[in-house]
């Protein structure tokens, strides 16, 4: 799994792994070219590589110590039986093509579940689930159906986006939803002190733009909290610990992806600059899992992963001058 | 149900702890898990008041679960006077035990004294690896009689308005 890109890490800029997330060339000719699925021969990360996510369930959260004694905010995810339930693969009328691993999580009771949904599930064979969703990826990284995802899908030290329904705060005001400073409290202003003021021009252009910021329904929509560094993983309980927050309640369930900025964009570009192969991923995290972390590849590895921090100085001793 | 705990606890998988094992990062650590894992815990059921047990140090637990615990016979009641030895500037800092903040792994309590004619207060993160040690200097009235009546709160702010209980005290300490 690790053999070829270890290869390409000794050799020099590989200009052979050019491959664009939607191509129409074909150049991955391991890829089945009939159906979408995981090709026969094992896979191996590539810088142009885009791995599966997972999806997760917000626990709550809790704060941990590093390394040099300073302390830092965690958001615990669980994965809650997360397991592929279809590879997807659309050829476009220009001949490009879309590949993704449709993901599902949390056993959902059959008697609950609609007649079709029921139908798709049992073509999978797994169990029904109560959440599905899709990861696009590139074409190596299809996952077979029906395999169990893990938290190990996770390396301790690497970027992840989560993303999620973000607490509703129901009809909110101007202050509130946009930031807006309101009118004075005091000064002779009447009866006007958290409104939004003036909403435009005069006569011209006679009326008030689209898309003005007002009042309106705030939250509840869909949030990616971007490049979030994995500090943890646990295998004994699925459990992944992000630093920093996370959109949606305890116990929601969250989109877990590689992220897109730390984790694609960057690698690629330094890649493409043809850095020094131990500089091309995240500081600390040499592979990745490919094509996904699975249950069984967390029964080799140890339960607990923890990531030191990536801070080479001590917050607390003081600046040398 | 000990010998069932026995059980649980043979069924942990070891593992060695060295980083060769985990062939995806080099400078990551390996460990164990504390407590066995359940279906329940597996479900998210009491998983964070688990985590609030587990991530806690076991150096630390003595802190947790009886000095600043909420009905351990043992505890520190607020009113009491303490050292706290730090691994970092101040080294040590000593003075009255005046609020308890119990969070689990982020428990920390508030110490206050008067350095040079100022008012100082540093507040101590239980569960951080830079508090070495409490050192309890004087224990805070549990009941009546010649050690006195208890502290009637549970945070005593009030002493920042009231340097001359502070007085009496710290007279306490040395007498």
């Amino acid at each position: 799994m690790l053999s070829f890109w270890t290869t390409v890490r000794q050799s020099s800029k590989a200009s052979a792994l050019r491959r664009c997330l939607h191509s129409s060339s074909a150049v991955n000719a391991t890829a089945a070219a009939t159906e979408a699925g995981p090709s026969t021969t094992p896979q191996s990360w590539t810088p142009q590589s885009v791995r599966t996510g997972v999806i997760a369930r917000k626990r709550g959260m809790t704060a941990m110590w590093d390394q040099h004694g300073a302390k830092f905010p965690v958001t615990v995810l669980q994965l809650d039986n997360c397991q592929v339930t279809a590879n997807v693969k659309t050829v476009r009328k220009d001949n490009s093509e879309y590949h993704a691993v449709q993901v599902g999580a949390s056993d959902r009771p059959d008697r609950t579940t609609t007649k079709a949904m029921r139908g798709h599930f049992s073509k999978a064979e797994v169990h029904s689930k109560y959440i599905v969703k899709e990861f696009p990826i590139t074409a190596d990284a299809h996952v077979p159906v029906g395999t169990t995802l893990s938290a190990i899908h996770f390396v301790p030290g690497q970027y992840v986006d989560v993303i999620a329904k973000s607490i509703g705060k129901g009809f909110q005001g101007g202050m509130k939803r946009w930031g807006f400073r309101g009118l004075r409290a005091s000064h002779g202003v009447s009866v006007s002190h958290r409104k939004l003021g003036a909403t435009g021009g005069h006569q011209d252009p006679g009326r008030v733009w689209p898309g003005k910021k007002m009042a309106g329904r705030m939250g509840g929509d869909r949030t990616t909290a971007q490049n979030l560094e994995v500090v943890r993983v646990d295998t004994a309980l699925d459990l992944v610990f992000v630093k920093g927050c996370v959109p949606g309640v305890d116990d929601a369930h969250v989109m877990v992806r590689d992220a897109k900025k730390r984790m694609r964009e960057i690698v690629r570009a330094n890649f493409s600059k043809g850095n020094d192969p131990d500089r091309i991923l995240p500081k600390g995290v040499d592979a990745l899992p490919f094509p996904a972390g699975t249950k069984e590849m967390a029964e080799t590895l140890p339960p607990i992963i923890t990531a030191p921090s990536k801070r080479v100085t001590s917050p607390f001793a003081p600046a040398s001058n | 149900m000990f010998r069932a705990l026995c059980r649980r606890l043979s069924a942990v998988r070891k593992y060695s702890t060295t980083t060769a094992e985990y062939p995806f990062s080099k400078s990551v650590t390996a460990s164990q898990p504390v407590l066995p894992p359940t279906d329940a815990l597996r479900k998210g059921k009491g998983l964070m008041q688990h985590l609030s047990k587990t991530l806690v140090d076991p150096e630390k637990r003595h802190m947790v679960d009886v000095l600043f615990s909420r009905r351990h016979p043992e505890r520190l009641p607020p009113g009491s006077v303490l050292t706290a030895y730090t691994g970092q500037a101040p080294f040590q800092f000593s003075g009255v035990l005046i609020a308890i903040r119990r969070r689990g792994p982020s428990t920390s309590f508030t110490l206050r004294n008067i350095v040079q004619r100022m008012g100082v207060e540093m507040q101590f993160f239980v569960n951080s690896p830079d508090l070495k040690r409490v050192e309890v200097i004087q224990r805070a009235g549990g009941g009546g009689g010649r050690q006195g009546r208890r502290m009637r709160r549970a945070k005593l702010f009030y002493l920042r308005d009231s340097p001359e209980k502070m007085t009496a005290i710290s007279a306490g300490v040395r007498g």
